[in-house]
C-alpha cells in the first residue's frame, strides 16, 4: 500500500520489478554465500544450517530493499536479530570457557578478557602518552578469550569506519539491535517531547570517559557506565564496589535499553549515553556517504524528525538541508518522508541528484560489511540456538 | 565548478566499495597488523610486567617480575609479581623464601598450600624480611597489587611494595 502510493510521487524512488530487484540482489547474494561458505562447509550440522539461514536472511533482507526502494524497514530485521543473537552466542561462550559472566581476576591477568569496540576512544589518550593499553585483554589477533584480540577488533573498526563512517552504529554494532526492536514495538511515542540538547549528553560522557580512563587508567565506561555489561560479562564483583558497579549496568540497561525505547520509539541509550557514538560521529566526516534534506521538496512536515531514531534532524538542520553528524545513516528520515526530500547523498554531488544511485552504492557497501560482521554474529548465534533443539 | 567535485565524489564512492570487498581479505588484517606494530603494551597492572629473573628450585621455578608502579590516580599500590610453575610440580604445601632483588639478601617469605582442585581458592601469606616488602596473612584476591592466583600452570603472588 505505501509502495504504490510512493510509486506516483515525484522524487520518491518506485518499487522495483522482480526481475529489476533480483538482479541488483546478485552482488550481495554471491557475497553472502562466499561469507557463510565456510560455515556451511562444516562437519557441524547446526552450524551448517545456522549458515545457510543467515545467507538466505540477508539475501531476502536486500531483496526486499531493492523491491521496496525502502532501507530502514528491512534493516531494522538484520540489526534486531543481530542485538539478540550476540548476547545469545556470548553469553553461552563465556558459560562454556567460564561458568559465569562475570570475569574473574585470572582471566584479566591472563589477558583473556573479550575486547569490544566501546573502550576503543578511552584507550587512545593513555596509549598516546605512555604506550600502554589499559585494558585486560591481549593485544595480538588470535588472542583474548576466543581468539578476538585489540589488534583484531581495532582492524575491524578501522576498516569498517572508512567505508561507513557513523553507519557502523546502523550496520555493525551488536548492541544497538535490543533497543532498536524495543523501539519498534509501540506504535506511537509516549513521550515525544525530548529536550534536544539531551543529544549533547553523550559527548560530555565521552569527555568525561575519556579523561576518566586517563587519570585512573582503567577503561572507566565499561568499569562503570556500560548498560550492554547487564548481557555480556562484567567484572566479577569481590566487594561492595563491585557490587554498585554491577547494579549500575543493570540499572541503565533496564533504561536506557528497554523502558525508555519502549516509550520514545527513540534508541536512547545511542541518543543519550553512549561515548563510542560520540566518537564515532566525528567520523562521519570521513565517509563518502551521507543523507541530505532536498530544500526545493521539503514542506516541511518534521515527519524525517520524528522518525530519527537519534534525535539527528532538527529544525535548523533540515533548513540547512542537512543531518546533524551523529546521523547513523540507518535511513529511517528517507524512507519516513512523504515527499522523497530525505535523500542518499554522495559527498560533493549536486543533492537529490541521482539519490537512487548514491542509496544502492552506500547499501552495496554497507551490506557487504554486514554480511561480513553481522553476518558471522548471526550464524553463530543461530548455531548456539540450533544445537539446544537438535 | 560542480563537475570536479561530482567526478571526485564517485570516485570516493567507488573506493569505498571497493574497500568493503577489501574487509575481510585484505583491511582488516593490515590495520591488525599495524596496531600491532605501535609498539603497544597492556597495562602491566593487569599482566604484571616483564620476567626479570627466574629461581630454580626442586622441580620447579619461581619467575620474579620488575616492581609495578601504578600510573596516575590508579587506585592500587606498588606490587612485584612472584610465579611459581608448573603447578604439577609443586609440593602440596610451598614454603619459599625468595631473595626478589637478586642481591643475596631474602626479601620475602612466601607459604601456600597447592590444593589439587584447580578452581579451590587459593590463600597465601607472606612474611616480610625486608622492610621494602609488605607481609601478608590469609590474603585471597581481594586487588591487582596483592593476591594470590592460579593461571594455567602457574600460582602468581603479587607483593605490595611498602612506602605509597
Amino acid at each position: 500500500m505505501a509502495d504504490a502510493m510512493c510509486a506516483g510521487l515525484p522524487g520518491k524512488t518506485p518499487p522495483r520489478t522482480w526481475g529489476r530487484a533480483l538482479l541488483l540482489t546478485l552482488p550481495i547474494a554471491m557475497w553472502s554465500l562466499l561469507m557463510s561458505s565456510h560455515g556451511m562447509v562444516q562437519a557441524d550440522r547446526p552450524l551448517k544450517m545456522a549458515s545457510a539461514l543467515t545467507a538466505a536472511f540477508l539475501i531476502a533482507l536486500f531483496f526486499l530493499m531493492m523491491k521496496t526502494a525502502n532501507t530502514y524497514r528491512w534493516r531494522r530485521w538484520y540489526f534486531v536479530a543481530l542485538g539478540i543473537l550476540f548476547p545469545i552466542e556470548f553469553i553461552h561462550n563465556v558459560m562454556v570457557l567460564r561458568g559465569s559472566m562475570g570475569i574473574p581476576i585470572e582471566e584479566m591477568i591472563a589477558g583473556r578478557t573479550p575486547f569490544c569496540f566501546l573502550p576503543i576512544p578511552l584507550l587512545i589518550l593513555p596509549a598516546a602518552l605512555t604506550k600502554t593499553l589499559v585494558f585486560p585483554g591481549s593485544i595480538l589477533p588470535g588472542g583474548g578469550m576466543a581468539g578476538g584480540g585489540m589488534a583484531m577488533m581495532v582492524g575491524l573498526w578501522l576498516a569498517i569506519t572508512l567505508i561507513v563512517g557513523k553507519g557502523w552504529c546502523s550496520y555493525a554494532c551488536f548492541f544497538g539491535g535490543i533497543e532498536e526492536g524495543m523501539a519498534a514495538l509501540p506504535k506511537k511515542a509516549k513521550w515525544s517531547k525530548l529536550d534536544p540538547r539531551l543529544r549533547l549528553v553523550p559527548w560530555a560522557v565521552l569527555l568525561a570517559m575519556v579523561l576518566l580512563s586517563l587519570a585512573l587508567f582503567e577503561p572507566a565506561y565499561c568499569m562503570w557506565l556500560c548498560p550492554f555489561k547487564a548481557v555480556s560479562e562484567y567484572v566479577a564483583a569481590r566487594n561492595t564496589v563491585g557490587l554498585v558497579q554491577n547494579g549500575i549496568f543493570v540499572v541503565l540497561f533496564a533504561a536506557l535499553v528497554i523502558v525508555l525505547p519502549l516509550l520514545t520509539k527513540k534508541r536512547t541509550q545511542c541518543t543519550f549515553l553512549c561515548p563510542f557514538g560520540a566518537f564515532q560521529s566525528i567520523f562521519n566526516k570521513t565517509s563518502a556517504f551521507d543523507i541530505k534534506i532536498d530544500r526545493t521538496r521539503c514542506s516541511p512536515c518534521v515527519l524525517c524528525q520524528k522518525s530519527c531514531p537519534t534525535m539527528s534532524l532538527t529544525d535548523d538542520s533540515i533548513k540547512k538541508g542537512e543531518t546533524l553528524m551523529s546521523c547513523m545513516k540507518c535511513g529511517a528520515c528517507v524512507d519516513a518522508c512523504p515527499k522523497g526530500a530525505a535523500v542518499w547523498h554522495i559527498r560533493g554531488t549536486e543533492v537529490a541528484v541521482k539519490p537512487e544511485k548514491a542509496r544502492l552504492m552506500f547499501l552495496y557497501a554497507a551490506w557487504a560489511t554486514a554480511v561480513m560482521l553481522g553476518g558471522t554474529i548471526i550464524t553463530q548465534g543461530l548455531a548456539t540456538l540450533l544445537q539446544r533443539v537438535m | 565548478m560542480k563537475m570536479p567535485t561530482s567526478k571526485l565524489g564517485y570516485t570516493a564512492a567507488g573506493v569505498t566499495l571497493v574497500m568493503a570487498m577489501l574487509v575481510p581479505f585484505l583491511l582488516m588484517g593490515l590495520f591488525a597488523k599495524g596496531f600491532t606494530k605501535l609498539g603497544l603494551h597492556v597495562d602491566e597492572m593487569y599482566s604484571g610486567g616483564p620476567t626479570v629473573r627466574t629461581i630454580q628450585k626442586e622441580g620447579y621455578t619461581i619467575a620474579i617480575h620488575r616492581a609495578v608502579y601504578p600510573h596516575m590516580m590508579q587506585t592500587e599500590r606498588p606490587f612485584v609479581q612472584m610465579d611459581w610453575k608448573p603447578v604439577a610440580a609443586l609440593p602440596d604445601h610451598v614454603t619459599d623464601t625468595v631473595d626478589i632483588d637478586g642481591e643475596g639478601r631474602p626479601g620475602v617469605r612466601v607459604s601456600f598450600d597447592v590444593p589439587k582442585d584447580p578452581k579451590a581458592p587459593l590463600r597465601v601469606n607472606v612474611d616480610s624480611l625486608d622492610p621494602r616488602y609488605q607481609a601478608m596473612h590469609g590474603v585471597g584476591k581481594p586487588k591487582f597489587s596483592e593476591l594470590i592466583v592460579r593461571v594455567d600452570d602457574g600460582i602468581f603472588v603479587r607483593v605490595p611494595l611498602s612506602g605509597r
